[in-house]
């Protein structure tokens, strides 16, 4: 794509903000915000990737999962109630999500050791996992609230914590999973995924593309039920008190 | 003798700095039957919470058999000190995985014999348990909530207005099976109820919260003749006025 045909995207801008302003929405300026700073990260992201490529030194890779893993866990932690210690325990789902799930792609040499694979499929799992992170939080929160009276039952018949709440968690593990569980009985159906799309455009052959679509897919759905799971595991006790072992 | 349970200037915040009681230090004997009185709002409930371990405790202590909480694993004071709470909740599944959760959380032989023998005492001999629990009506779920507690035989109950969904009948079954029980197994327990003739009947001694504070702590016969504080006895004059204008209607 050259610089013309990068400038004339802008049109999709203009109409939305054409919209918004007929439709008097008041999102002109969060639309020129967010058009700007996706322009700008992605553009970085882009260069930085060039560069890193270009070393392909195992530091660089290290450092940009780092810096993905934290974002994220601050993403995800923002839906949780605020528990102190939440982002902590989000950022160790990921990171032994990631840690497990890239272990296997290496090993298996399913992808080659090299950053142009490593980083972008380190991104679509960590992003997927992001995701799965904070629905899971959220509807342990929902479940918090609606369990109540049978997690404090099961407590005042001599539970433990764990019992008390192992239905609860459950039920939001099986939740949080629900959306990438769909996702892929309808891929390639309902939506053709980003990645398979772009390698596409850019010119590889479609059965290719959904080779490494294949791979993405699978991957994602793995490293969602891992990070769900162990997030869970995780957190378990964060929703009880230390004092006295109490719902919080 | 020493005692079951200590409270030692047991304290809650309404809302920090705001007290809804403070400072209050009791004990219970074991094998103790105490009715705990006072009017709505006193924070009743609320102290049962805390003593089960399930509210927070603002300050103060609580020591069981000679150990404070923070010395016991928090499920294993639950198991000697259990509340039943007023609304009932069934565990999802039949009124037998109920009855049988006690002794699966615990990982031992369900007593079948011993369950029956508590649902007929609540009188609730007549239950099919492979009824769904949730089915059941609000008189039936708070007896078997009941049962289902007594199954931990533990030293000391906390009953939140344990009967208030009961007709008459039912509510004196229960009394005569809880009071039998006690007497057999040697429970103690705290009672919070608004009925003056039910906290006569089956306690020995009456916690009375006021103000705030637990304001006497007497055995029941001399509570309700000789009342040792004016908020007692405008307390019982109270809750005795409206059965007095009904009797005068009839």
């Amino acid at each position: 794509m050259n610089n013309i045909a990068l400038a004339c995207t802008l049109v999709f801008v203009a109409i939305t903000t054409f919209i918004s302003m007929k439709q008097k929405l008041g999102l002109e300026k969060e639309i020129i915000t967010g058009t700007i700073r996706s322009a700008v990260q992605l553009l970085f992201i882009g260069f930085l990737l060039h560069f890193i490529f270009e070393t392909n030194h195992p530091i660089f890779i290290v450092l940009i999962i780092i810096s993905m893993i934290t974002v994220a866990s601050w993403n995800a932690g923002s839906r949780a109630m605020p528990v102190k210690g939440i982002r902590l325990r989000i950022a160790l789902a990921l990171a032994g999500t990631e840690a497990v799930t890239l272990a296997l792609l290496l090993s298996l040499r399913i992808i080659e050791a090299e950053p142009r694979y490593i980083i972008p499929v380190s991104g679509m799992i960590i992003g997927s996992s992001m995701i799965v992170c904070g629905l899971y939080l959220n509807h342990m929160k929902r479940e918090l609230e609606a369990s109540r009276g049978e997690i404090e039952t099961l407590l005042a018949l001599g539970a433990t914590t764990k019992q008390a709440i192992r239905q609860a968690v459950r039920r939001a593990v099986r939740s949080s999973l629900i959306p990438t569980l769909d996702g892929m009985k309808t891929v390639g159906l309902v939506q053709l995924p980003g990645m398979m799309t772009g390698m596409i455009v850019a010119g590889a052959d479609p059965i290719e593309a959904v080779r490494y679509q294949i791979l993405i897919v699978f991957a994602m759905s793995a490293s969602s039920s891992l990070t769900s799971i162990v997030l869970s595991m995780l957190t378990m006790r964060l929703w009880f008190a230390k004092d006295n072992g109490r719902l919080l | 003798m020493a005692p079951l349970l200590t409270l030692d200037k047991v304290s809650k915040y309404r809302k920090n700095p705001e007290w809804l009681f403070e400072g209050i230090t009791a004990q219970v004997q074991a094998g103790e039957r105490i009715a705990l009185l006072g009017t709505s709002g006193q924070g009743k409930s609320t102290l049962l919470r805390i003593v089960s371990l399930l509210g927070k405790l603002d300050a103060g202590a609580l020591v069981l058999q000679g150990r404070t909480s923070s010395e016991w694993k928090p499920e294993e004071w639950r198991r000697s000190v259990c509340y039943v709470a007023q609304t009932p909740i069934m565990l999802t599944g039949t009124v037998e995985r109920n009855l049988r959760a006690v002794s699966e959380l615990q990982g031992k032989p369900f007593d079948e014999a011993l369950a029956r023998r508590c649902m007929e005492g609540v009188g609730l001999g007549h239950i099919d348990w492979s009824k769904e629990a949730e089915s059941l009506s609000g008189g039936e779920k708070q007896r078997t909530a009941l049962a289902r507690t007594l199954l931990l035989r533990s030293p000391l109950l906390l009953l939140d207005e344990t009967t208030s969904s009961l007709d008459p009948k039912s509510k004196r079954q229960v009394e005569q099976f809880l009071s039998a029980w006690c007497s057999e197994e040697g429970t103690a327990f705290i009672w919070v109820t608004h009925d003056l003739e039910q906290a006569r009947q089956v306690s020995g001694r009456v916690w009375f919260m006021a103000e705030g504070r637990l304001l006497e702590q007497s055995a029941t016969e001399a509570f309700f003749t000789n009342p040792g504080s004016e908020q007692a006895r405008s307390f019982l004059d109270n809750q005795h006025a409206p059965e007095q204008e009904d009797a005068g209607h009839e």
